[in-house]
């Protein structure tokens, strides 16, 4: 390939990249700590969401096990970063065999990503025969499977109890160098052939059949890399909170991820991006008005759950009016528009009359 | 220790079981929908009692009444608002929805109520047991028993001698030649939510007498049996989804004998790698049915 | 009865229907043949109101079918035998022909036109309590088309009936066909088998590649048609 169509090529991670940047550069220059925060935790976000849209954008198949994922990258990377001391101190029933390991902070990190990816590729290999309904199914019946192991888990996890004393690594310019690399990650294996393959098996499964294309194999392969993503950004996220229990990774974080691919679009790596940052933006100030009027008092019980139900009537309204997410299954990009990809009309009209 | 109560104690969880996972899958069955706010319906029944028995002198009869209805509204009203606008787009535009839907449920409840558990006065009958044979069985058990068999009585009556049960059986198998008979879609789609609803409602009332509280998140666990349950029978075969309610029970109820006392704790654990056993090996489900949905591989 | 004009008709991307005019007038026998692809199905579904054609018109009776639901356009009085049959497999023979009769409100009605349906195909009476889904293939065709019958249609729509049958029960169906004709029954019928169709309507239109290639009496078209060719799917030869 030549050089412009090689800068063709990469268009739209350069694009998505620099904005990231330009956002990292301003919370800096601001040094607000609280932005900086939401900032390191929105990019965090944006990890995760990019690995579900690995996975969901190019096998059309819904994932709900994707945070769970995220759990046990987030346990296992802090089993090794954290010394032994510290981990006695957090859990003292840990496991003997677990107490001399010891690894740097970006060792750990893979090893929680690997995790992941180990687990996810033999749970899901039996799950990937099914039928679409089937499979979505499962892949919940996971998450629930993983929350159960973490929170009764004791000698590993410290059960329902907080895991504290973990070192904070994820500074702001950690956790966006990592976002980077997820963008170009995620983008390369969508117009890599695997990532091909899979959107025709998708559109098509007979058809792709026929030119032999293994769908079971390419789901789980994608399967598998969306959870290792989801284990590193789980590293990131332990490293960045620094305490935490298996709560973390449950329902609510799943439907705030989701929700984040499906506003923002989940045909394209430019949806994951825009998403995240339109929700995090949104969260942020639903959950300033819920702080008010908390303080307020208006409620004896307390103010809770405002956040998550106006997040779940604009998820329903997105549904409603633009099934394809805000970009709609196209790309951000400088050059002439790309057509828009067949996914996102096939996501619109594939109801018979 | 596998003794009377203890079949009793399984039968009437597999009966539970069973009109929990018939209750998802006639929607299923239909629109090929697996509705993730089914287990907040059970929530709803379970706040709806919460509220009538704590704040009214109303018998616990006409409670239970009242909590299958509030079920089998908020199972209609969800469908009327927030599914139809999404039926034409897609399957995957629906799933997300329902998961959205559950959601807004369950912190909705966080919001009007309360996030902390709110015990739920149950009627003395649920407390107490009778002799039968020499062993004490709870009669909550046995009402459980009675009141699905007599569901289900009810419900096969209604799919087998009725037109409108003739054509919820014949929109299951073929939606789109129901239409073209003249059947009604939205007649057809509201009914089969409502009596999911309806399940989802009786259903609640022996859970929920079981831990005599409701907490927004009690939908959680029945929803992952009902999903289970269903997997395991055959994805849209209404005898398969007993079969699968019963299968789950047994299993779970095996387990919960033969586990050592420090693997118990995972019994959800085993009994999801069990699932995927059987997965391996019949992807379709235990019961062979025309329309169990596509295999892939 | 029906008239069709300039239908257009997509899946997706691929066009299906070109520009599509068909009329029926009530008590017609009309046939639409052609080969796998032509379109004749779409056109069916499109009437049907199971496709919605992006452009053109649809009208039965004078009352616009285009953007109306498939209950709706039942009502009416279309009634749709698809291809494949549709019978439904998990219910009794007895219940998919109650279905049938979903729009009929007259009680007296339902058992009139089931002794009717049992008089034309006797077979189903014998298999009145068996499930759909055990009948050969002949006696699901009949079941599909005394299902249909059970509304009293005023159209009646029959996608290649004579599909997958053996040839002696090919015979029956084309027979009955013909003597639904008698009975007054308005017909549109979809098929492949381009000769025995031609033995028994009155007229009939060619379709290829989703256009109207041909059309006339059944008459006309014997003399005029190339049979082979329009099994190869061939534009005809201009005849002097």
């Amino acid at each position: 390939m030549n050089l412009p169509a090689r800068l063709k090529l990469f268009n739209t991670p350069l694009i998505l990249v620099a904005g990231i940047l330009v956002i990292a550069l301003l919370t800096q220059l601001f040094g607000i700590s609280l932005l900086t925060r939401i900032v390191t935790v929105m990019f965090i976000s944006l990890i995760l969401v990019l690995g579900l849209q690995l996975y969901m954008g190019n096998s059309g198949i819904l994932n709900f096990a994707h945070i769970g994922f995220m759990g046990i990258g987030a346990y296992t990377s802090v089993l090794f970063s954290m010394t032994s001391k510290a981990k006695l101190l957090t859990n003292s029933d840990l496991y003997p065999f677990l107490v001399p390991l010891h690894l740097s902070f970006l060792p750990s990190l893979l090893i929680g990503g690997l995790m992941a990816a180990f687990l996810a590729a033999v749970t899901s290999y039996p799950l990937m025969r099914l039928s679409d309904a089937a499979a979505v199914i499962t892949t919940f019946a996971l998450l629930v499977i993983i929350h159960v192991v973490l929170l009764h888990g004791d000698r590993i996890t410290n059960g329902p109890r907080t895991l504290f004393g973990v070192d904070f690594y994820t500074t702001l310019w950690t956790s966006t160098v990592f976002a980077v690399i997820t963008i170009f990650a995620v983008y390369l294996f969508k117009e890599s052939r695997i990532g091909l393959r899979l959107r025709a098996s998708r559109d098509d499964r007979y058809a792709a059949a026929s030119i032999g294309i293994n769908m079971v194999l390419m789901r789980w392969l994608a399967f598998v890399v969306s959870a290792f993503i989801a284990g590193v950004g789980g590293g990131l996220w332990a490293h960045f909170i620094t305490s935490f229990t298996p709560y973390s990774f449950y329902l609510t974080e799943t439907f705030v991820i989701l929700a984040m691919l499906v506003i923002g679009g989940p045909y394209s790596v430019s949806g994951a991006v825009v998403g995240t940052l339109v929700v995090t933006a949104a969260r942020e100030v639903l959950r300033a008005i819920e702080n008010y009027v908390n303080i307020l008092n208006v409620f004896p019980e307390g103010f809770f759950g405002f956040t998550e139900v106006v997040l779940a009537i604009v998820l329903i309204l997105i549904l409603v009016y633009r099934p394809a997410g805000i970009m709609g299954g196209r790309e951000l990009t400088w050059l002439r528009e790309r057509p828009k990809t067949r996914e996102s009309e096939a996501f619109k009209n594939s109801g018979k009359a | 220790m596998i003794n009377l109560e203890f079949i009793v104690n399984m039968l009437s969880l597999g009966s539970l079981y069973a009109m929990l996972a018939l209750g998802l899958v006639i929607v299923y069955g239909i629109l090929r929908l697996v509705n993730f706010a089914y287990g907040e319906l059970i929530m709803v029944g379970g706040y709806t009692m919460y509220l009538l028995a704590g704040f009214t002198p109303l018998p616990w009869f006409v409670i239970a009444i009242v909590a299958v209805l509030a079920a089998m509204f908020t199972s209609f009203f969800t469908e009327l608002v927030a599914f139809r606008p999404v039926r034409e787009k897609s399957l995957t535009a629906m799933l997300i929805t329902s998961f959205a839907v559950s959601t807004l449920l369950q912190n909705g409840a966080l919001l009007i109520i309360s996030p902390r558990a709110r015990a739920v006065t149950l009627p003395q009958l649920f407390q107490t047991s009778v002799m039968i044979a020499d062993t004490s069985v709870p009669w909550r058990n046995i009402l459980t028993i009675v009141t699905s068999v007599l569901t289900l009585a009810l419900l096969s009556l209604l799919l087998r001698r009725t037109v409108l049960g003739i054509a919820l059986r014949a929109a299951a198998d073929n939606f789109t030649m129901t239409r073209m008979l003249g059947v009604p879609a939205n007649t057809i789609i509201s009914t089969a939510f409502a009596i999911s609803g309806i399940m989802a409602g009786i259903v609640s009332i022996f859970f929920i007498s079981r831990s005599a509280s409701v907490t927004p998140t009690i939908g959680a666990p029945p929803l992952l049996v009902a999903f289970v349950a269903t997997v395991i029978g055959g994805m849209s075969s209404l005898t398969g989804a007993v079969v699968g309610g019963f299968v789950y029970a047994i299993i779970i109820s095996l387990l919960g004998v033969f586990l050592p006392p420090g693997l118990l704790e995972f019994r959800e654990a085993f009994m999801f790698a069990i699932v995927i056993i059987i997965l391996l090996f019949r992807p379709e489900g235990l019961i062979r049915s025309k329309n169990t949905g596509e295999r892939v591989g | 009865m029906l008239e069709l004009q300039e239908v257009h008709a997509r899946y997706g991307t691929i066009t299906a229907l070109r520009g599509i005019s068909i009329q029926v007038s009530r008590g017609e026998l009309v046939a639409l043949l052609g080969v796998n692809g032509a379109g004749k199905s779409t056109t069916l579904g499109c009437i049907a109101g199971v496709l919605r054609p992006w452009q053109g018109s649809i009208t039965f009776e004078g009352v616009p079918l285009v953007g109306k639901s498939p209950e709706q356009i039942a009502r009416l009085g279309v009634s749709l035998v698809p291809e494949g049959r549709d019978i439904f497999p998990s219910l009794t023979v007895e219940e998919n022909l109650r279905l049938g009769s979903f729009i009929q409100k007259e009680k007296s009605a339902y058992k009139r036109n089931l002794d009717e349906a049992f008089d034309l195909f006797p077979v189903l009476k014998q298999r009145l309590q068996q499930a759909g889904g055990t009948l050969s293939g002949g006696e699901q065709q009949q079941l599909a088309i005394a299902r249909a019958l059970m509304s009293n249609p005023r159209l009646l729509m029959l996608d290649e009936p004579s599909l997958g049958l053996a040839p002696v029960l090919v015979d029956q169906i084309f027979e009955l066909i013909a003597r639904l004709h008698q009975r007054g029954v308005t017909i549109l019928l979809v098929e492949q088998n381009v000769e025995r169709s031609l033995e028994i309507v009155d007229r009939a239109y060619l379709m290829n590649t989703g256009l109207i290639e041909s059309q006339g009496t059944a008459q006309q078209l014997r003399t005029q048609a190339d049979i082979a060719s329009v099994y190869m799917g061939i534009k005809q030869q201009d005849k002097k």
